[in-house]
C-alpha cells in the first residue's frame, strides 16, 4: 500500500479453524473509508448485512485507525464494529486507555475475527504475531478479576487486556467489551458478540513505538496547532482549567438538568430537580474524587477515579463515574444515592454490560411497578438502589426476570405487555439528553447508525455553544436547522471516529485540524470539504449496510412519549419534539428517501461502482 | 436573590449558591453586571471583550438561557425566578 501512517497488517482470525491470516489493507478501502470505524464497516459489509448476529458467520473488528496510538493528542481510541445482536445494524463502539495505541505498536491496524472456538479462547498478541490460546482458567470471572488474572501471568509492564464478563458469556444481548477494567466499548452488544464466539479476552504486550508520520514537515505544525486548541483555556478542554477537565464528563448532569433536558424516571421527566446535584460532576469532586487518569497522549484526562468512604460500597475505587452511565443508573431510575450509582456502574463494567442500556430494562421495570403493569414479577420502586444491585447481578446471569431484561428494554416492555415504555431507536435505549429540551438529538437518536446515541451527531456542542470557542450556537429548544446540524456533525463524528480520535478532540479540533493531521500522517493531500466528504460516505456506507440488512423506508423514529408528551419542567415546559419537520429536513440534506440511500447517492459517493 | 453558579465558577464564588440583595426592574444584564462586580475574578469567565455574554457561557432564568428570552438579556428578572449561571460545560 503507498500510504504512510498505517501499520498495513491486519490480522484475520477464524476461530472455528484455529487459524490466522495476516493481509494488508485494499488501498482503496483505506483512502475511501479511512481506518477504525469507516474501514470496520467496510469489513462488516464484505461479510454480508443478512449475517445473523450471534452466528459464527458474524465478524468481530477491533480496528485501530492510521492516528490511533501516534503523537496526535487524544488518540488512545478503538473501536470494536460487528453486527449488533440488540439493534440488527452495524455498530461501531469505541474505548480508551491504552489498549488501541498497543495494538498498533503490536503492528496491528486491526483485528478481524470469525468463527466459533470449541472451547473458551484468549487472543495474545505481541510483535505483530496473534496467537489464539485456551481461556478455560478465566471462563466465568468476570472483568476485573479477568485482567489481574493476565497482569499476574504476563506482568503488568506494557499490558492491556480487553475482556467480556459473565454477561457476554451468558449473551446478554447488551454485553460489552471493557478495556483495563474501566474503559467500556460500552454499546451495541459487541461483547455479546464476543461471547458467542467463546472469545473471552484480547490480551496485548507491547511497549511503546510511536508510529512516524508519513510527511514529517508537516506533522509538526498540524500537530502543535491541534494541541494549542486542545490547550486552549476558552475551551472546555483546558488542562485542570476547562469544565470537562476538571469536572469530567459529569459536569452535563447540572446543566442539563437546570434546562429542562435530563430523562429523568424512564423519561416521564424531564429534570431529577435538586437531586440532580447530588450525582453531579460538582458533588463528585467535592466529596469522593481521588484521581484524575487519562488516556495515551491525552491532557485533558475527563477520566475520574472516586473512592467511596462510607455504607456498604465503602473502599471501592473506580474510574467510570460517567455522566451517561450516571444518568442511566441515576436520574433515570429516580437514584440519586451516588455512592450506590458508583457502585452499580462498575458492577455493569465488571459483569460487561453497557452500563447506559442496563438502566433502560430497571427504569421500565421501575415504571412498570408504579403503573401495576408488572404482572406478578414483582416489582421495583423509583430509587430502590439496593434492589438495583441485585437486578443487575440477576440481568448479568439471566435469572429470573433478569432473564428478560437481559434481551434490552424492547423486550422488557413487550413482557410486561406494554411497548411503548420502551425508550429505543432500533432496540437501543436512549441516552441522557432529552430531546424535548435538546432538539437536535432527536433527529441524531432518529438517524444514528447504530441505535438511539448521542455520538453519532453531538448536537449538544452547538446547542450548548462549545463548539471551538463557541463559534457555533444555536437555540436549544428550535428544530428549525437541527436536521442540517446533524448531517454535518455525523459526517465530521464518522471521520474523526475512522481516525480514531477521542469525540472530546471535537470541543477543540475542528475539521481543519483533522484534515492537516490525517494528510501529514498517511501522505496525502486533504482538506476540509475531503473531510466532510469521507464522513459523509462512511456515513451512507453505514446506512447502505442497515438497509440491506432490512431496515427500510420509516426505520428512523423517536419514542412516542418525546413526541406526544411535553415536558413539565422548567427549561422545556411544554414542548414536544418535532422530528417529522427535522427528518424532512435531515433527508432533503442527505439525499435519502425516507431514511434509504438511493442507489444515484452511493454511485456519488463511490461506495458502488 | 439567589443565584447558583456551576462547575468552574463555583471555586470562584466559593459556594453553589449566592445571595445578592438587589432593587427591584433589574434586568438579566443588569444582574451580570453586580456578579461581576462582587466577584472581579468571574469577569473574564463570563464577559468578551465587549462586555457581552461569550456564547459558551449561560445564563439561566427558570431554566431558558437568556439570550433565547423574547427581551434576551434586557428581561427583567421577577421575585421567585430561578437563576442559574454555568460556565462552558459538556461531555457525553
Amino acid at each position: 500500500m503507498a500510504l504512510g501512517g498505517y501499520a498495513n497488517r491486519i490480522a484475520h482470525v477464524d476461530l472455528t479453524a484455529g487459524t490466522v491470516e495476516y493481509r494488508g489493507i485494499p488501498e482503496d478501502w483505506a483512502r475511501k473509508y479511512v481506518g477504525a470505524r469507516g474501514l470496520g464497516v467496510r469489513y462488516m459489509l464484505e461479510n454480508g448485512p443478512q449475517v445473523d448476529p450471534l452466528s459464527p458467520d458474524n465478524l468481530l473488528c477491533f480496528m485501530n485507525g492510521p492516528l490511533t496510538g501516534t503523537e496526535a493528542n487524544m488518540s488512545g481510541r478503538m473501536a470494536i464494529v460487528t453486527k449488533s445482536p440488540l439493534t440488527g445494524t452495524v455498530t461501531d463502539s469505541h474505548h480508551g486507555g491504552w489498549s488501541a495505541a498497543r495494538l498498533r505498536w503490536a503492528g496491528f491496524d486491526g483485528v478481524l475475527v470469525k468463527g466459533k472456538a470449541s472451547s473458551p479462547v484468549y487472543l495474545f498478541i505481541q510483535d505483530g504475531k496473534v496467537e489464539i490460546r485456551d481461556a478455560s482458567e478465566v471462563w466465568g470471572k468476570g472483568v476485573h478479576d479477568t485482567v489481574r488474572f493476565f497482569r499476574e501471568r504476563y506482568g503488568e509492564k506494557d499490558l492491556s487486556v480487553i475482556a467480556i464478563g459473565q454477561a457476554g458469556e451468558n449473551l446478554v444481548r447488551f454485553a460489552c467489551w471493557v478495556n483495563e477494567d474501566d474503559r467500556a466499548s460500552g454499546r451495541g452488544g459487541t461483547g455479546c458478540v464476543g461471547g458467542s464466539k467463546l472469545l473471552k479476552a484480547i490480551v496485548i504486550k507491547a511497549p511503546k513505538k510511536m508510529p512516524k508520520a508519513a510527511n514529517l514537515e508537516a506533522w509538526k505544525p498540524a500537530h502543535k496547532r491541534a494541541l494549542a486548541t486542545i490547550m486552549d483555556e476558552r475551551n472546555i478542554t483546558s488542562p485542570r482549567k476547562g469544565g470537562l477537565s476538571v469536572y469530567g464528563t459529569n459536569v452535563l448532569m447540572n446543566i442539563t438538568s437546570a434546562m429542562g433536558a435530563l430523562p429523568t424516571k424512564n423519561s416521564m421527566l424531564t429534570s431529577f430537580g435538586p437531586s440532580a446535584e447530588k450525582i453531579s460532576g460538582e458533588y463528585v469532586k467535592e466529596h469522593i474524587l481521588v484521581d484524575d487518569p487519562t488516556c495515551h497522549a491525552c491532557p485533558v484526562a475527563c477520566k475520574k477515579e472516586v473512592e467511596i468512604k462510607e455504607g456498604p460500597w465503602k473502599g471501592l475505587r473506580m474510574e467510570s463515574l460517567e455522566y451517561e452511565p450516571a444518568w442511566s443508573l441515576g436520574a433515570n431510575c429516580g437514584n440519586d444515592d451516588v455512592n450506590t450509582v458508583a457502585k452499580l456502574i462498575d458492577l455493569c463494567n465488571d459483569y460487561g454490560m453497557d452500563a447506559i442500556e442496563t438502566g433502560h430494562p430497571i427504569s421500565i421495570y421501575m415504571e412498570a411497578t408504579e403503573r401495576g403493569y408488572t404482572n406478578g414479577d414483582g416489582g421495583l420502586v423509583w430509587g430502590d438502589s439496593m434492589g438495583m444491585v441485585e437486578l443487575v447481578r440477576k440481568i448479568a446471569f439471566r435469572e429470573g426476570i433478569g432473564n428478560v431484561m437481559a434481551d434490552g428494554a424492547d423486550a422488557t416492555a413487550r413482557h410486561f405487555g406494554h411497548p411503548e415504555l420502551a425508550m429505543t431507536v432500533k432496540g437501543q435505549g436512549v441516552p441522557a439528553y432529552d430531546p424535548r429540551g435538546l432538539k437536535g438529538m432527536g433527529v441524531a437518536y432518529a438517524t444514528s447508525n447504530r441505535g438511539a446515541c448521542h455520538l453519532r451527531a453531538y448536537t449538544p456542542a452547538a446547542e450548548l455553544g462549545v463548539t471551538p470557542l463557541g463559534a457555533l450556537k444555536v437555540d436549544p429548544l428550535a428544530w428549525k436547522g437541527k436536521g442540517e446540524l446533524t448531517k454535518l456533525f455525523q459526517d465530521l463524528h464518522a471521520f474523526s471516529d475512522s481516525l480514531d480520535l477521542c469525540k472530546f478532540s471535537a470541543f477543540a479540533e475542528g475539521a481543519e485540524e483533522y484534515a492537516a493531521q490525517y494528510a501529514a500522517m498517511v501522505g496525502v493531500e486533504c482538506t476540509i470539504e475531503d473531510v466532510l466528504k469521507i464522513g459523509e460516505r462512511i456515513y451512507n456506507l453505514e446506512r447502505y449496510y442497515n438497509n440491506l440488512a432490512g431496515f427500510r423506508e420509516g426505520s428512523d423514529y423517536l419514542p412516542a412519549r418525546f413526541l406526544k408528551e411535553p415536558s413539565t419542567m422548567p427549561g422545556s415546559q411544554g414542548h414536544v419534539c418535532e422530528l417529522d419537520e427535522m427528518l424532512a429536513e435531515y433527508y432533503a440534506a442527505r439525499g435519502w428517501v425516507n431514511g434509504v440511500v438511493p442507489e444515484s447517492k452511493l454511485r456519488e459517493l463511490g461506495i458502488i461502482e | 436573590m439567589q443565584v447558583n453558579f456551576y462547575a468552574t465558577l463555583r471555586p470562584i464564588v466559593g459556594s453553589r449558591t449566592v445571595e445578592f440583595d438587589l432593587g427591584e426592574n433589574i434586568t438579566v444584564k443588569q444582574l451580570v453586571d453586580v456578579v461581576v462586580t462582587r466577584f472581579p475574578r468571574l469577569r473574564e469567565e463570563l464577559l468578551n471583550a465587549d462586555g457581552n455574554l461569550y456564547p459558551h457561557v449561560h445564563v439561566f432564568v427558570n431554566g431558558r438561557d437568556a439570550p433565547y428570552l423574547p427581551n434576551g438579556v434586557e428581561t427583567l428578572i421577577q421575585p421567585g425566578d430561578t437563576i442559574d449561571i454555568f460556565p462552558a460545560v459538556a461531555g457525553g
